[in-house]
């Protein structure tokens, strides 16, 4: 297989685990909430809910504000579904299916998560809408409080690999997987993983209490894009997940790539009960909680992992 | 069958995303139609194809009332229930009127014409101008002098003032309702905000008192003459959960706030149990823990003598009109107090007050109240011409005033205002209201 196939193979490859996973979201969102709220749960109709809301919101208009930024309501979306497959180019699903395997995958992974901010900002910003704009700012205060936990908690598998390639870190966790290894890591990975991709408790800027945050002015295509690009985020957040803590392409029986998207929507269904489960966080205790608990947690992972490989 | 209308019928099987405007008494009507698999209620006019507009509306929020039907992408249109056209249409464009008990075929119905063709999406109703003339002020014709100076298209701009540390920041003046999702209709605040922060409220309200029907509320019936307690009891826990299912929703738990609606229709005489197990999974859904503010301004005084209902109560003032009545007394009745102010105090006490009264309903057996001309309503004393809801909006400049944005819709929604109940009776009511 000459390298060029290769790449097609691998650039196909992140295109379905988009649609598969962005379906996969849309389909266990509605599922679990039906089940957490106690209705009948009407299988066929939540199979088939996905492609209706996208044929009605494709039918919808797209509505405008008074003196909007248009260039940047319509690059926001774009920015961030961008951001998330560029995140997802890294996560290899099986040795050698990898779009990209630079030796500074995690920095390059860690830089698409640190611009997920300017997204967010940038759609909340353009509508000149007062609503969005306060879920702009709040989304603000959130990603700088979870920039630093998230990094550390990803930075704690590099020690093992000896590497930032995501490949190499997933090599690292073929004897011991580093959910075992490191027993924190998953979790603050989790956690703050909902922070950035503003999801169920973590939902801060989009929030019910500002009845839509930075989505309140978007109609139709617009609202529909806004969706997609945050649940690709999710898959994203979700897929790297299983490549740093649950050993990636390893396990028995089934082959690699099949392990890889098994764990990861393992991780997407976790994050989507807990949003259904959990009450939305204030983004007072939030801050709180990243600064004062998830940062040295973060640290203290870091500090155990070097430890036991000294 | 051409592609348009296989597209637009695969649309149309999807739940109709509803903007609903529970106007005067239509409150629980359109809370239940969550409950619908039919119809999705939505935040925002935008993410919405039908605008529902439920009994009446104030005269004065009729142009809050045609923004927001203007705020709907096309093709939309307007259903109106137990209303007469709301917009003084007339012909092709106006809205389907329902008059019966349940919207939800006509939602339907709408939608598929709307999505297939076959009706025409509605125009809109106010011109497509700028609020007041560009004023073409200052060097960038921003409207003032310096950067932030004056009023372009009428929108204020932020300016700077001192805020709680002493800095000086922008604030924002922003005008909340009268039909934000979060709020009861008809309730307007004019916020300034610096940053998310409220630094000073005005409360107005559309709603008059003394104009509203009540004669279905048990409660409004106590005034005038004996009621069974079992059936003010088992109302009373339905109210809170009605109430609870509201507040979940505020707080990120859409599921479980369809869940208490449910049990709201459920509950029986001697369900107390039930009440209390669905409680229990609320409180480990950690909305105690990291979710409501413990909003520290209020001290005891402030909400004595005030008649608060479970709000009172929370914080251990024994204010309940049931302890004077010789009925309730026979019962072994005592007021549930307990001693934690603040949003989590109130969703407790009212938590368990529904338990409690769903108990008292079943020992109750036929008997009736005693004391005429002042009951003790979900909310607190409800008078003849005086009611909680009225007296709670005077204390809301200063209880959201410091508050974080998140933490003030919180604790509005923790307070339970009810402008049915408020229209219902008389009184002095209110007009403005600042801080």
């Amino acid at each position: 297989m000459n390298t060029y196939a290769a790449l097609e193979m691998a650039l196909l490859a992140v295109a379905s685990a988009v649609v598969v996973g962005v379906y996969a979201v849309a389909v266990a969102d509605r599922l679990v909430e039906q089940l957490v709220a106690g209705d009948r749960v009407r299988v066929a109709a939540t199979l088939a809910a996905p492609a209706r809301r996208v044929a009605l919101l494709l039918s919808q208009s797209r509505t405008t504000t008074e003196r909007p930024d248009a260039a940047g309501w319509a690059l926001a979306p774009a920015l961030l579904a961008g951001l998330a497959v560029f995140a997802l180019a890294f996560v290899p699903l099986g040795p050698g299916l990898v779009v990209a395997d630079p030796e500074t995958g995690f920095v390059a992974f860690s830089a698409a998560i640190a611009f997920v901010m300017i997204a967010v900002f940038l759609h909340g910003w353009s509508p000149n809408s007062t609503l969005p704009l306060v879920g702009a700012y709040r989304y603000g205060a959130q990603a700088l409080s979870f920039q630093i936990p998230f990094l550390l908690a990803m930075l704690a598998t590099a020690l093992p690999a000896e590497s930032l390639s995501i490949v190499r870190i997933v090599e690292a966790q073929e004897p011991l997987w580093n959910v075992v290894r490191q027993p924190l890591g998953l979790p603050i990975y989790l956690i703050v993983g909902l922070a950035v991709s503003f999801w169920g408790p973590l939902n801060l800027p989009d929030g019910p209490d500002l009845a839509g945050g930075t989505s309140v002015e978007d109609a139709g295509v617009a609202r529909l894009l806004w969706g997609l690009a945050r649940s690709t985020m999710l898959v994203a957040v979700a897929a790297m997940g299983a490549a740093g803590f649950l050993g990636g392409w390893y396990g028995p029986l089934l082959p690699g790539p099949v392990w890889v998207i098994v764990k990861t929507l393992v991780l997407l269904a976790v994050i989507v009960i807990a949003g259904h489960v959990f009450a939305r966080v204030r983004i007072e205790s939030f801050v709180i909680a990243a600064w004062v608990v998830l940062i040295p947690l973060a640290l203290l992972n870091i500090f155990v992992s070097g430890a036991l490989l000294l | 069958m051409g592609l348009t209308a296989r597209f637009g019928g695969l649309a149309a099987a999807e739940p109709v995303p509803v903007f609903a405007i529970a106007g005067s008494g239509m409150k629980s009507a359109v809370q239940d139609l969550r409950l619908d698999p039919g119809v999705r209620i939505v935040d925002t006019p935008r993410a919405a194809a039908v605008l529902l507009v439920a009994g009446a509306t104030a005269a004065q929020d009729a142009e809050a009332l045609a923004r927001i039907h203007d705020a709907l992408p096309h093709p939309r249109a307007t259903v109106a229930w137990q209303v007469a056209e709301p917009f003084g249409r007339a012909g092709g464009s106006s809205s389907v009127v329902v008059d019966g008990e349940d919207p939800v075929p006509a939602l339907r119905a709408v939608l598929r014409a709307l999505l297939v063709g076959h009706r025409p999406s509605e125009p809109s109703i106010l011109p497509d101008v700028d609020v007041t003339d560009w004023r073409g002020v200052g060097p960038y014709g921003q409207g003032g002098s310096g950067m932030t100076g004056g009023t372009p298209y009428g929108r204020p701009m932020a300016e700077l003032a001192p805020d709680r540390d002493g800095l000086r920041l922008d604030i924002l003046p922003v005008t909340i309702g009268p039909f934000f999702p979060r709020l009861p209709v008809g309730l307007v605040l004019d916020v300034q905000l610096a940053g998310d922060v409220v630094t000073e409220v005005l409360v107005t309200t559309s709603r008059a008192v003394g104009t509203g029907d009540g004669s279905g509320s048990p409660f409004i019936r106590a005034l005038s003459g004996p009621v069974s307690i079992a059936e003010l009891e088992l109302a009373r826990a339905r109210d809170h959960l009605r109430w609870l299912a509201d507040a979940l929703i505020a707080q990120g738990l859409p599921a479980y706030g369809r869940r208490a609606l449910r049990l709201a229709h459920d509950v029986r005489e001697g369900d107390g149990g039930r009440v209390r197990a669905a409680a229990a999974r609320i409180r480990r859904s950690g909305v105690f823990r990291w979710s409501l503010p413990r909003s520290g301004r209020l001290d005891r005084a402030a909400f004595s003598g005030l008649g608060l209902g479970p709000i009172a109560r929370a914080i251990g003032l024994a204010e309940d009109v049931r302890i004077e009545d010789a009925a309730y007394r026979a019962l072994g009745f005592a007021p549930y107090l307990i001693d934690d102010g603040g949003p989590p105090g109130w969703w407790h006490a009212r938590m368990e007050e529904a338990a409690r009264s769903l108990d008292l309903a079943a020992e109750a057996g036929d008997r009736k109240t005693t004391v005429v001309g002042r009951v003790e309503s979900p909310r607190g004393r409800l008078g003849s011409d005086d009611s909680p809801t009225a007296r709670a909006l005077t204390l809301l400049p200063e209880i959201l005033t410091g508050l974080e944005w998140g933490d003030a819709i919180a604790t509005l929604v923790a307070l339970d205002l009810d402008m049915d109940e408020m229209s219902a009776v008389g009184g002095a009511g209110m007009a403005r209201v600042s801080a």
